[in-house]
């Protein structure tokens, strides 16, 4: 049965190009069948009456599929509840009284442009490099023409969860992409679809990832924990294979 | 991607620390080790294993000299992947401690250096400056390492500074095994992996093996 909870939230405000700071603010009547986007709507609605400029933060599906929400609570991407993403955290989770502490991802190649809301194109980046397959355009061909064991479907299939929402830069203690870069290019290497530009892929991911300055994997795991989508580090051991096998062919 | 660019590359640099971590891993430590061992069987055994050492030269300065390649290798990775790690990070001011980063990841850094400076001290301990009395090995002359050895640990101090310094070891050590395989390619999950165990256990006792020696020269 729902109830309602009153919490203390300490939010990072920040405009772009300048110093951020926390400011504190209250969370009254907080329905806990809400979920946290929910509430920082409450809140926001209560800061807009009050002539205070409201909490920036990203959203679109708020189903947990669209990977632009996000956020430190308490220091955990999402509040790391096990494979939710921050919009699907309901505040049930969340005890009356409690203080939050909300800050943006953090990680060096996510700059803040305001409050919550952090610039994460580097991802987009490192997909234009290679996130793709070439094929003719035209209808669908017949799926039986190209049968794959399922084995290597369902692990495609787990690696394309990936939703691209930075969780893993940025619990990352060295702000690293690695389970990001891993699970796109594990989703087409595993697959014959994505075979003919694997070596390029790699190659051109791993590039651009390094060049926007996103750090090393020190295999310490913080990325599958945060993982809303439950990534598997195994995707990681296959970029590296993928890497020594093809990226030192020129 | 040119080859130079592949191997600075995030991944390129991290092959390269653990394959001349592995090579320093495989041809110098576990032999080390091995020969250690035989101090704990006493004088005689312990001597002759140093004088047959010493016929091996030509072999042993061609370990030394990849040793050389690898630590200088292992160290300029290190310090790189170290820095571009930092810049790469952003503090996070509502930061929990996490329990899935352990202490011996955590602590690499400063585990490698403190093993740099051990190296550095161990050389100036018995090969640069250590005294060893002649003695006859079966008519030929030989060295008496075992009393070198025995003399060197008399000082409780130095024992210790050695022993603390094995711990760094094997700190260094159980997350260096299991993170080069994953670097290679092979999977080491996050949950339940027998690599993460076995990698634990082989640090352990070679930090072990290693530190009792000083101790049980002490003891002598």
């Amino acid at each position: 049965m729902s109830k309602q909870i009153n919490l203390t939230l300490k939010v990072w405000r920040q405009s772009k190009g300048e110093a951020g700071r926390f400011e504190t603010y209250e969370a009254k009547n907080i329905d806990t069948d809400a979920s946290f986007l929910e509430m920082l709507d409450v809140v926001n609605d209560e800061l807009t009456v009050k002539g205070v400029e409201p909490i920036a933060f990203e959203h679109d599906c708020r189903e947990g599929i669209c990977g632009c929400c996000g956020a430190l609570v308490n220091g955990k991407t999402h509040g790391s509840h096990d494979r939710t993403t921050l919009c699907q955290l309901h505040m049930r989770h969340f005890e009356d009284g409690q203080e939050l502490v909300l800050e943006p991802f953090r990680a060096d190649a996510f700059p803040v442009l305001k409050d919550l809301i952090v610039d994460r194109s580097g991802l987009d980046e490192i997909i234009t490099e290679g996130g793709y397959v070439a094929v003719k355009t035209g209808n669908a061909p017949e799926a039986s023409t190209t049968p794959i064991k399922k084995e290597f479907a369902e692990a495609a299939m787990d690696a394309a969860e990936c939703i691209g929402c930075g969780a893993c830069v940025a619990s990352c203690p060295n702000g690293s992409a690695m389970l990001f870069t891993s699970a796109k290019v594990s989703q087409y290497a595993l697959l014959p679809q994505g075979h003919p530009e694997r070596a390029k892929r790699v190659k051109a991911m791993v590039s651009k990832m390094d060049e926007l300055g996103f750090g090393n994997c020190s295999n310490e795991y913080e990325c599958a924990v945060a993982c809303p989508k439950g990534i598997d580090v195994k995707n990681i051991a296959r970029l590296n294979r993928e890497f020594i096998k093809h990226g030192f062919k020129s | 991607m040119s080859i130079k660019t592949s191997i600075l590359s995030s991944i390129g640099q991290k092959l390269l620390l653990a394959t001349s971590g592995l090579i320093m891993f495989l041809l110098f430590l576990i032999p080390h080790m091995g020969g250690n061992i035989l101090f704990l069987f006493g004088k005689d055994l312990f001597n002759s294993y140093a004088h047959h050492l010493h016929k091996l030269v030509p072999i042993v300065i061609g370990i030394e000299v990849l040793m050389l390649v690898s630590i200088s290798v292992h160290m300029i990775m290190g310090i790189r992947v170290v820095l571009a790690n930092r810049k790469a990070s952003a503090k996070r001011l509502s930061q929990k401690s996490s329990k899935e980063r352990s202490l011996a990841a955590r602590l690499m850094p400063v585990s490698g250096g403190m093993i740099f400076i051990f190296i550095v001290k161990h050389l100036l301990d018995f090969t640069i400056a250590g005294e060893k009395a002649e003695i006859d090995m079966h008519g030929q002359t030989g060295y008496d390492v075992y009393g070198m050895v025995l003399d060197k640990f008399q000082d409780p101090v130095h024992v210790a500074f050695y022993v603390l310094f094995m711990v760094a070891v094997g700190l260094h050590l159980s997350h260096a095994l299991q993170s080069a395989l994953q670097t290679y390619g092979i999977y080491v999950p996050r949950e339940g992996s027998k690599i993460k165990v076995v990698s634990t256990v082989i640090a352990t006792l070679m930090a072990a093996t290693f530190a009792i020696i000083p101790i049980i020269a002490f003891t002598r």
